[in-house]
């Protein structure tokens, strides 16, 4: 029962951050002239496929929702797992590119192998490329105490250039005058839960319009890896003891440099194995449109909104897929800008991180909770401080 | 080889370098921005977003009203109503300032074009004329110096104030009481406290002067180096900023030359009509330099010790 | 929630009782309102370019014909296919995909939905390695984008040649946003027409890599005016408004891309027109008038869906002869302007 609480008062402040946000929101809409019911209801059919009056088909809206999150969630990790040891991965979308880069090259290169084979090689490749990507910015850190933030974003723009490199006028390309690559091979690309048949018809639709992969699947995993990591290894004890304090760590035997260079290569792991994801379940090639992904800055909003937790990232992955869903449904169904979306993102941050609900309870009294409070230091909260103690004097001694 | 010695050749063109430190004035206001907030302790990455609000306000304000000047207030205002809510968000209610800037950022990004779309629909948003826009001043005589004169002197007027209030940060910073106030908040509240220093006033002033700064630095992308308003025309360069700020140890000189480095890489770049390297890796450059610098000359870069941690009075 | 569920019922009655009146006329073909969805690729519809003229021409459809309009921005690359198979799902008559970058897209949706019509700007819908599908429900609207290119190139090439610019050193130059076949084409038509009228001339040609930020653009083309450059031609979209200011503030020339960009600034000579508000206006009256014809649709100088528009400029009369006499040949096809740029 303590359990059933303990989730219960767990979501209260994340569900009251996203209501006082609609509601901003609607106040923002009214003042513009729009009417914020229809830009809700669209939002919400086209988020989960309820109250759809257009004709959407609600199994399509939910498949198009868990495309959107299944990414969200492995580089929400990606930021979670470094912000516990009080790193600031700003570089998740830089590591996904190296991710999505490495898989299409390698599933293009190995194109005629079987899918046992190829399609472990292709994820295998892509986490070891993120890896790599997000290693830089650890040995950096670890070894001369470069800040990470300043790495990881110059680590970002490298691989996006790089990714233009390869695929316009590079080895990746396609065929001059294209801006994409060759389709990886079929042995590396990931099922999709219904078969990707256009004359197959489930729920009045073709089924290959339901474009639901297995990945959705690895990226859970991953989350529940993420957590017993934390939670139930000696790393991820080592990797809380040095967010904490990495003075502390020290006296209690943590290597710190070593604790900093694995947290970011695995989170750089999480991050690459998103993009190959991408690569291998949803568009078997590399295009210009990764150049202008996002997926990776997301993924900050979504790891603080899910506070840290596993299951707040899932839970988080969720709403920003289905707001990232829903916002093209507002805007054809209600006329509304998709860029409300971002405002509501903004919004929930902003909510979750003032925790004005609890400034709020705090005005009513009676209504007294202790659960739904924010821990006392957010992870994030602690990380510039954290870079702080890195650079006193004997923390190379580690 | 050809490529590397094109570059070579134009590092002695003082055209180069004459768009180079424009460029870098781009990074610059925003990153001494962020000098300034975070030396108090507030942690400081939307300025970003306080920079595209501001680009998008002062285009708004100068369309309706014909007055570069004054639409430049009105950017440096908007700055500075969006650092405004970050102080309100991390200094009143303890929030975590790296969602609170990260935040700032998304809803910039959201609000600029919603409100592009519910003002002027699918019209163009229009262009400010030649006599709306911040203008470039030669200085006289110094403009005649051979080199110097038009790398320093034949400037828009925003390089200028920007070189100006860079020396003035560093002064009023390390110089001055103030600055010593804002720097002992942002390393020991508590004891800043103690002895009497106002520890709300001095962050919330910060960090609403980084604002000011990162709106000054939109309106010279909009209304002087642009005439008009591009959805996302900010293009990172607040996310460059901080990373400036950062490479800079917090220190306005340290940034300073940061943004060099990304404006030399922006102007070598705007060659590349002439210079025989892919363009894609030639983009790259500035981001490969900055992290051989930072592994072999800058290294360890510590924030103030406060950075980051709401003041609660009494804690600790 | 109780009022927003009542709100939802109201809704859905509406829709119920519009369905219904809709269903009781539909037999009559004349009086069908088709319903049209525009998708816009991630420039947004504020771009300056072809996501706000496939806009405009969407709009003129609206109130010529008896029809809806509706528009989904994709926000990013991964909205491509979401956004059409949503518009394909809800019994749209036509699906207009808008730009190059849609190509897969539009053909994986376009097999799915066999009943409905599409139309793609700047492509066709094709699978991942490239190849056309050739369905039979999608036009593919192409533009001789060097056609366009080609007539500026004709005025830059000329006014060069005849010294009356202020560097006056043979060269003229373009701005392109990345290198990508809709880019080059224009660059190569103004880069082949330039050096037909002035053999000598040096066209420069640079790649701002960026579609949304002026400075980026402008910085390229103040470095290509150090190197003599007296027209600059822009094709770049919002980022290319940069490139057209620069001319204006170094006193040299410049062209507008896409839409007749005049008002952008006042060294906008010309424009290098691509009528996307054309192409969209076509596919969406040939759905109206049940005349829908697959395949590829090419909008050149023949049909005016490429040409050119002189601005802030009158055209020296010889120049006005000699861009009439080339303007006649492509239109009669005895000159065809290059896909490629010419080395």
């Amino acid at each position: 029962m303590t359990i059933v609480r303990r989730v219960v008062g767990g979501l209260a402040m994340p569900l009251g951050s996203v209501v006082f946000a609609f509601v901003v929101g609607g106040l923002i809409v009214a003042a513009t002239g729009g009417n914020p019911f229809s830009a809700y209801a669209g939002l919400v059919c086209g988020g989960f496929g309820i109250g759809c009056t257009q004709g959407e088909n609600p199994a399509l809206q939910i498949s198009n929702t868990i495309v959107f999150l299944t990414p969200l969630i492995t580089t929400g990790v990606a930021v979670a797992l470094p912000f516990r040891a009080g790193l600031f991965n700003i570089g998740a979308e830089g590591q996904l590119l190296a991710g999505s880069m490495a898989c299409t090259a390698i599933g293009i290169k190995f194109s005629s192998l079987p899918t046992p084979i190829l399609l472990p090689m292709v994820l295998l490749g892509g986490m070891v490329a993120g890896a790599l990507w997000a290693g830089v910015a650890g040995v950096l850190k670890a070894t001369v105490g470069a800040h990470e933030v300043v790495t990881t974003i110059m680590m970002n723009y490298i691989a996006q250039w790089l990714l233009r490199y390869l695929i316009i006028g590079g080895p990746l390309q396609l065929a001059a005058g294209t801006s994409k690559s060759l389709p990886i091979g079929p042995g590396a690309r990931l099922a999709t839960l219904l078969p990707s048949d256009n004359s197959l018809i489930v729920f009045g639709l073709p089924a290959s319009v339901y474009r639901v992969h297995s990945g959705l699947f690895i990226a859970i995993v991953a989350a529940a890896v993420f957590a017993f990591l934390l939670w139930r290894t000696t790393l991820g004890y080592e990797i809380r003891a040095v967010g904490q304090s990495q003075r502390a760590a020290r006296y209690a035997g943590v290597s710190v440099r070593r604790t900093i260079i694995v947290t970011m290569l695995i989170a750089g792991a999480f991050s690459g194995l998103a993009g190959a994801i991408q690569i291998a379940g949803v568009d078997h090639n590399l295009t210009d449109k990764y150049f202008s992904d996002t997926t990776g800055f997301d993924a900050i909003a979504v790891a603080l909104l899910g506070l840290g937790s596993a299951v707040g990232i899932v839970l988080a992955s969720l709403l920003f897929g289905a707001l990232h869903a829903g916002g093209s449904v507002m805007q054809s169904d209600a006329g509304i800008s998709s860029n409300l979306v971002l405002v509501l993102q903004a919004l929930i941050l902003f909510s979750i991180a003032a925790n004005f609900l609890g400034a709020i309870r705090q005005l009513i009294p009676g209504l007294r909770r202790q659960a739904g409070a924010p821990p006392p230091e957010t992870p994030a909260a602690a990380l510039m401080t954290e870079a702080a103690a890195a650079s006193e004097p004997g923390s190379q001694a580690t | 080889m050809t490529g590397l010695s094109d570059i070579l050749h134009l590092l002695y063109t003082a055209n180069l370098w004459q768009a180079a430190l424009a460029a870098a004035v781009l990074l610059l206001l925003p990153a001494l921005g962020g000098v300034i907030s975070e030396r108090s302790g507030v942690v400081n990455i939307a300025m970003e977003g306080m920079m595209l609000t501001g680009a998008f306000f002062g285009v708004v304000a100068d369309l309706a009203w014909h007055n570069p000047w004054l639409a430049t207030g009105v950017a440096i205002l908007a700055g500075g109503l969006m650092a405004l809510v970050h102080a309100v968000v991390s200094i009143r209610f303890h929030a975590d300032q790296i969602v609170s800037g990260i935040a700032i950022n998304i809803f910039a990004a959201g609000i600029t074009v919603f409100l592009v779309n519910r003002i002027y629909g699918i019209q163009d948003v229009g262009h400010a004329t030649q006599s709306e826009l911040l203008p470039n001043f030669n200085v006289p005589g110094l403009d005649q110096l051979p080199f110097l004169g038009q790398v320093l002197f034949q400037q828009n007027v925003v390089v200028y104030a920007a070189l100006i209030l860079l020396v003035l940060v560093h002064i009023v910073l390390f110089r001055t009481r103030l600055g010593l106030r804002i720097r002992a908040v942002g390393e020991h509240p508590q004891a800043a406290d103690t002895a009497g220093i106002n520890v709300y006033l001095i962050r919330y002033g910060a960090v609403v002067t980084s604002g000011f700064l990162s709106g000054l630095a939109g309106a010279f992308l909009a209304i002087g180096v642009s005439n008009t308003f591009v959805p996302n025309m900010t293009d990172g360069r607040g996310y460059i900023a901080l990373a400036a700020m950062i490479f800079g140890k917090w220190t306005p000189f340290g940034a300073f030359v940061a943004c060099l480095i990304f404006g030399l890489g922006q102007a070598i770049y705007d060659n590349n009509s002439i210079i025989h390297v892919s363009p894609y890796l030639l983009s790259m450059l500035p981001y490969i330099l900055t992290l051989v610098v930072l592994a072999g000359l800058v290294g360890r870069s510590s924030p103030p010790a406060a950075d980051g941690i709401p003041y609660v009075p009494g804690s600790e | 929630m109780g009022q927003t569920r009542l709100r939802l019922l109201g809704l859905v009655a509406v829709a119920l009782m519009l369905a219904a009146a809709c269903g009781g006329t539909s037999s009559n073909t004349s009086t069908k309102q088709f319903k049209i969805g525009l998708v816009t690729d991630i420039g947004g519809l504020n771009d300056k370019s072809f996501n706000h003229l496939a806009d405009v021409g969407l709009l003129k459809a609206v109130t010529d014909f008896n029809v809806k309009g509706d528009v989904k921005e994709s926000k990013t690359g991964d909205d491509y296919i979401p956004n059409l198979t949503n518009f394909a799902s809800t019994g749209y008559d036509l699906v207009i995909g808008v730009g190059f970058l849609m190509q897969e897209a539009v053909g994986t949706v376009s097999g799915q939905f066999p009943n409905v019509h599409f139309a793609i700007i700047d492509g066709s819908g094709t699978d991942a390695a490239g190849n056309d599908l050739k369905h039979a429900n999608v036009a593919s609207l192409f533009f001789r984008e060097q056609d366009a290119g080609a007539m500026v190139g004709v005025i830059s090439g000329m006014l060069e040649k005849q010294g009356k610019l202020k560097n006056n050193k043979g060269v003229i130059s373009a701005v392109g946003g990345v290198s990508i076949p809709p880019v080059n084409h224009y660059i190569a038509g103004y880069k082949w027409a330039a050096t037909m009228e002035d053999p000598g001339i040096k066209v420069l040609v640079g790649y701002s890599n960026d579609f949304t930020d002026p400075a980026k653009c402008k910085g390229v083309a103040q470095q290509q005016i150090q190197g003599n450059s007296d027209v600059v031609f822009q094709v770049a979209g919002g980022c290319g408004l940069g490139a057209l200011q620069a001319a204006g503030q170094a006193g040299v020339k410049s062209i507008g891309v896409d839409a007749d960009q005049k008002d952008a600034d006042p060294s906008v000579i010309a424009s290098a027109l691509k009528k996307v508000d054309v192409a969209t206006y076509t596919a969406i009256k040939s759905v109206v008038n049940g005349q829908f014809a697959a395949g590829a649709l090419t909008f050149d100088i023949q049909n005016d869906g490429a040409g050119y528009q002189v601005d802030n400029f009158t055209l020296p009369a010889d120049i006005l002869a000699e861009v009439t006499k080339i303007h006649d040949e492509i239109k009669a096809g005895t000159l065809t302007p290059p896909a490629d740029i010419p080395a």
